[in-house]
């Protein structure tokens, strides 16, 4: 089905870059690689929203994209909403050291920054290109 | 003494959460990084024993952005102190006409809004830090 909506789930993490790659590289595939095939919510939407939000994993297949090794999104969704589907790895795809290094504001985004959202994008295309 | 933890939304669906992310690093990296410190929210959100250990019990700033006041029941789930909760989209009522940017990027204007606004986080901080060092 290749309108098949796909969610992605970042963590956002504030505490290490991992997280802000997370961040930007979900707004990448929803603003310019696929646009209109992802859908989103804000993580911590599981506790403050409501039954809509708590529905998101059973509503939509769920990529969760993964700043660190903790997985937060992922134990998020499979807590509140149910299982995921894939995950993307920031860590597991740049390395530990990149994903945990020091958080960086959106004023201070390198070129090397912005290759790293591509690479991470791009992974998280091809996994929902699987599914749909 | 443990810092106050400055902890946003990080709402990646509109500018008010990019510009609660921003502020809060803003905040805990640039001006006050000996007195302030964030903490994921993700972490939070997962319940477990590590991410309540980091704010339970003490004092925290929220910054969300939008009424749903993700970040201060978060935090409140986990047995943080909620000390002070800012909304970034009320500060845009001082801001009038201006244009901040999206859920993605901020404009020009929109990371001035958030400069002035993680000022006054930092105060409020700056006074909490200062009351936890009274109080030993």
């Amino acid at each position: 089905m290749a309108d098949q909506l796909v969610g992605i789930l970042a963590c956002s993490g504030e505490e290490c870059l991992g997280g802000t790659l997370s961040r930007l590289a979900t707004r990448r595939v929803m603003e310019v690689l696929r646009p209109n095939r992802a859908v989103t919510l804000c993580l911590p939407l599981y506790i403050a929203g409501g039954g809509e939000e708590r529905n998101f994993a059973k509503a939509y297949p769920v990529i969760t994209i993964e700043g660190c090794s903790k997985h937060c999104a992922t134990c998020a969704t499979e807590k509140f909403s149910g299982q995921v589907h894939d995950i993307v790895d920031v860590a597991a795809i740049l390395g530990a050291e990149v994903a945990l290094s020091k958080t960086v504001s959106g004023r201070d985004l390198t070129e090397a920054h912005q290759d790293m959202v591509k690479i991470i994008s791009r992974a998280i295309c091809a996994k929902m290109d699987a599914i749909v | 003494m443990s810092k106050v933890k400055v902890i946003p939304c990080s709402g990646i669906g509109k500018v008010y959460g990019l510009m609660a992310r921003e502020a809060a690093l803003t905040v805990t990296e640039r001006l006050d990084p000996d007195a302030t410190e964030t903490v994921c929210l993700a972490q939070l959100v997962t319940g477990t024993d590590e991410a309540i250990a980091k704010v339970k019990g003490l004092p925290c700033i929220t910054v969300d952005g939008c009424p749903s006041l993700c970040a201060a029941k978060s935090v409140e789930a986990a047995g943080g102190l909620v000390k002070q909760q800012y909304r970034s989209m009320d500060e845009m009522r001082f801001h009038k006409g201006k244009h901040a940017g999206t859920a993605t990027t901020l404009t020009e204007e929109g990371w001035q809004i958030v400069d002035q606004f993680a000022v006054k986080i930092a105060q409020r901080a700056d006074e909490l830090h200062k009351e936890e060092t009274a109080n030993g």
